[in-house]
């Protein structure tokens, strides 16, 4: 090796040669150091490995790194919203309460954070997602302006277990298409996109299979919808697409924006609108709005609008 | 106990450039190195401005690196140390050493028994040298990732203290991640 040391004759009492230092000899500090370089589960994973690993990866600096900058704003809501559920006055109550706690050490803090917390009354939702730490969103239909929505011949309410809000809007037919909503949130800092998440087709299952009514879909081939996203600081997209494949739930990404910092509100607003009056449209189901950190790989279809200039 | 040569095998003071003697903690080592490379170590860096212009005659001790994990600490700092600012053409060969003939260096730098890993771990903890702990750091961690628990077990050679309730213990508390 080159190394020019005139005597390297260990001492007595030292007891260690080259070669000889283990794992357990390196100070958790240390051990912490190296579980930074792995993920949420590969740290849950080597936690199960000895003692040494149990203890590091618990420590705070690691989840420190993984929570989103705002996580003491995110944990709060999730505090309130469990308090709410249990029905319990001292958070430091039950398994879940305790979970947001001023005690709670980070790492049950990002787990905590990335199950869903409901506000507004149930009818949004965030979460953290647990493998990288990304800030999820999903706004329900019910929080939305819906053109017609009190007319019965218009639109209806399916309950449904394939949205998390357990019930979708479900449009028969009509001229006036015009769903809108907003949101004034602390967004983690980050990039995100924009989606609605539709179904062409009523969902049912019979006799244990999934399937789906056709019988109202028309109108979405003849002109594409229109999808619009703004926010508080100026960002703007308007998009469009022709909603195509019926008997699945798919992502329309409408666009993207940018929230710089993390202790600010911004304010959302978004819609889509299909205002053709020369043709009807019907046989769509309006779940949702998802709000997810940009490209980060989606379990359902996605469908890329087209952005208009 | 004779002033070492650092291994670079340049005598500092021929040059003219300001050299550091690091001693390793049995004090059985003394290691004299330039001054660009003894300063990727914030903790050295501290000592120096804590003890004062005049101080580096007896060397620094460092009481938690042993002489073999100084020696292989000091074969990095070397090796990643910025040029020097007195432009003498004897030391132009330093760190115009391009990137790919550092990534090179790091790949075999890494390729030692665990138990060396180990200790350079702790050492560039110790001494603050960033680099290097974020190659030994990941270095490591590759050697967890997509491995099984035995795997890993194996590799790194360690061994599991658990009882059966506690492994169920952890496991459980585990289980929200995957």
């Amino acid at each position: 090796m080159g190394v020019g040391a005139s005597s390297v004759v260990a001492p007595e009492g030292y007891g260690r040669g080259w070669g000889q230092t283990s794992l357990g000899d390196m100070p958790e500090s240390c051990v912490a150091a190296v579980l930074l370089y792995l993920d949420p589960a590969e740290i849950c994973q080597v936690a199960c490995l000895n003692r040494a690993f149990r203890g590091a990866a618990s420590a705070d600096c690691i989840w420190a790194a993984k929570l989103p900058a705002n996580y003491r704003y995110l944990a709060a809501l999730a505090a309130a919203a469990d308090d709410d559920d249990c029905g319990c006055d001292d958070a430091a109550e039950g398994s879940d309460g305790r979970c947001c706690s001023s005690a709670a050490i980070k790492k049950e803090i990002y787990e905590r954070l990335c199950r869903p917390t409901p506000f507004d009354g149930g009818t949004k939702e965030f979460w953290i997602e647990k493998n990288k730490g990304g800030f999820c969103m999903s706004i329900s239909s019910k929080a939305m302006s819906i053109t017609g929505r009190e007319d019965r011949r218009y639109w209806s309410h399916l309950s449904t277990e394939e949205s998390r809000f357990h019930s979708v809007a479900y449009l028969q037919q009509i001229w006036w298409l015009e769903v809108g909503g907003e949101i004034d949130f602390c967004f983690p800092a980050g990039s995100y996109s924009l989606f609605f998440r539709l179904h062409l087709g009523r969902p049912h299952r019979r006799m244990g299979r999934r399937g789906h009514g056709s019988e109202n879909i028309h109108g979405w081939d003849i002109k594409p919808t229109r999808f619009q996203l703004s926010t508080s600081d100026d960002q703007h997209t308007a998009s469009e697409s022709y909603l195509i494949n019926p008997g699945r739930w798919i992502l329309y990404h409408v666009g993207d924006f940018i929230i710089s910092s993390s202790d600010e509100v911004t304010e959302l607003k978004f819609s889509m609108m299909q205002i053709d009056c020369t043709h009807t449209k019907g046989g769509l189901c309006v779940d949702s709005v998802c709000i997810y950190p940009k490209d980060q790989g989606y379990e359902e279809d996605c469908i890329f609008c087209q952005k208009i200039l | 106990m004779a002033a070492a040569a650092d291994s670079s095998g340049d005598g500092g003071t021929s040059s003219g450039e300001k050299t550091i003697v690091l001693v390793s903690s049995d004090n059985s080592a003394r290691f004299e190195v330039r001054e660009a490379a003894a300063l990727l170590s914030q903790t050295v860096r501290r000592m120096i401005d804590e003890a004062g212009a005049d101080a580096s005659g007896d060397g620094i001790t460092l009481p938690d690196v042993d002489a073999k994990t100084l020696a292989k600490v000091l074969e990095y700092c070397n090796k990643h140390a910025p040029a020097s600012s007195s432009s003498s053409a004897a030391e132009a060969a330093p760190p115009a050493e391009g990137e790919e003939d550092l990534e090179r260096f790091d790949r075999e730098f890494v390729r030692v028994d665990m138990g060396t890993l180990y200790s350079l771990v702790t050492a560039a903890s110790y001494l603050k040298i960033e680099g290097l702990l974020n190659l030994t750091c990941q270095t490591i961690a590759d050697m967890i990732k997509g491995k099984t628990p035995e795997q890993i077990r194996k590799t790194l050679g360690i061994t599991s203290e658990f009882t059966p309730e506690e492994e169920d213990e952890v496991r459980r508390e585990n289980a929200w991640a995957f």
